[in-house]
């Protein structure tokens, strides 16, 4: 990197390099080396500012991207994945067993016409212990697994693979649409 | 080491007073790179034509700040790391809904106390501390940095300290004043070079120069830190 485009990076620091600049910066062949003085520059600014002091684990010398491009292209350590993933799993367990249960209910009840003979063990069974997805499903316990041949017991163990996974992929959201959309006779899912 | 500082700070008050009015606004910035940034703007839309490196550029920007956020909250230095990541991992995936309302580092602010607090509730923790929001344009989070630091940390830190201020004192004059007018003062170049009497080409070259002085004089330390 010559000095004039470290020049330029330097009036990046101030927040006095046009777009141009910038974009002829980014477009430098050694990044690297642009991230290598960047980073010196702010932490000098930081040092100055008493920004510097930063938590142990991230001093102003870190470089937190590395990790945070390893998360956003699921290359995330196992070491480092223990707060986000307990965070994240503690939020959707529940709510992800009440769609599952709330799926199985209304995909094949509404999609099938089954006759229930009002079995709300079974279906209370399928919730787990939550008692929000129990009480919800007993509400709607006029559906029964009982007498399913091969063929609906394999569909409807797709049919859960198919759902969980989408729910997981979409965070919760739309999976009941997506319940409601995919009838068990259909196929195709 | 601030008297020359202190001397162009009053120096440019004269002018200003006397039908200036735009360069007393600049005087008010106590906190400059907090304010709205056209360099977080621009790197923001080069972030959303898939620039990776301009991502990077932010993250390098605001990863201190960051974490002394987060620090307010959860104060296990590994938790801080990973909120930290996850606040930029966070940000990244919602940068198309960055309006630009507010500046950047507001917005990635409230992105982190969120990412803090919502730790703490997934954990059944009550929050430690709080903020708002309209913290993050003047919060000082060096002394509460300095209260849970280790004691090696602390030391480097003075080190660092001790060998920034040298250098600062080592640079030409010239150099020094129009460096500590846009670092402490938050000046601008145009009314750096007013202050000056000089180019604004002149001022851009000087703050460089000093930067890149001072960086060469820390080298070793910045290093040792980077490697701890």
């Amino acid at each position: 990197m010559d000095d004039r485009l470290r020049e330029t990076l330097s009036a990046m620091m101030d927040d006095e390099a046009d777009e141009l600049a910038v974009r002829r910066l980014l477009s430098f062949s050694d990044q690297d080396e642009v991230r290598g003085q960047w980073q010196r520059w702010q932490q000098i600014h930081d040092l100055m500012h008493g920004t510097g002091a930063a938590a142990d684990s991230v001093s102003p010398a870190t470089d937190v991207s590395a990790g945070v491009w390893q998360r956003l292209d699921g290359r995330v350590p196992a070491s480092e994945q223990h707060a986000t993933k307990a965070t994240n799993l503690q939020r959707w367990h529940w709510p992800a067993v009440a769609m599952i249960a709330m799926a199985l209910v209304v995909g094949f009840g509404a999609g099938s016409g089954w006759q229930g003979v009002g079995e709300p063990e079974l279906i209370a069974a399928q919730a787990g212990a939550e008692p929000n997805a129990t009480a919800t499903a007993a509400s709607v316990s006029e559906v029964s697994l009982q007498g399913l041949d091969d063929r609906q017991r394999q569909q409807i163990h797709r049919y859960l693979l198919e759902h969980a996974q989408h729910n997981s992929v979409g965070a919760g959201r739309g999976s009941v649409g997506y319940a409601r959309l995919v009838s068990a006779d259909a196929g195709g899912y | 080491m601030h008297s020359i500082f202190k001397q162009a700070k009053t120096q440019a008050t004269e002018p200003a007073s006397a039908g200036k009015p735009s360069m007393t606004s600049s005087f008010d910035q106590t906190a400059p790179d907090q304010g709205d940034s056209q360099t977080d703007l621009q790197l923001v839309r080069k972030v959303r034509n898939g620039d990776r490196a301009a991502f990077d550029l932010l993250v390098l920007k605001y990863q201190s700040r960051v974490a002394s956020i987060i620090s307010r909250y959860v104060f296990d230095s590994h938790e801080v790391m990973d909120l930290t990541q996850e606040t930029f991992v966070k940000a990244f995936r919602a940068i198309d809904r960055f309006r630009g309302d507010s500046a950047f580092y507001t917005w990635l602010y409230r992105i982190a106390v969120n990412t803090a607090k919502n730790y703490l509730e997934a954990r059944s923790r009550r929050p430690q501390g709080s903020a708002d929001s309209a913290d993050a344009e003047n919060y000082d989070d060096g002394q509460r940095l300095r209260d849970i630091a280790s004691p090696e940390k602390l030391l480097q830190r003075d080190q660092l300290q001790r060998a920034l201020n040298k250098a600062i004192d080592a640079l030409p004059e010239e150099l020094r004043s129009a460096f500590l007018l846009r670092e402490y003062d938050g000046l601008s170049y145009e009314d750096i070079a007013r202050i000056l009497e000089c180019p604004i080409g002149t001022v851009r070259s000087r703050i460089f120069r000093a930067r890149d002085a001072v960086d060469r004089h820390l080298g070793p330390l910045l290093n040792h830190s980077a490697s701890n």
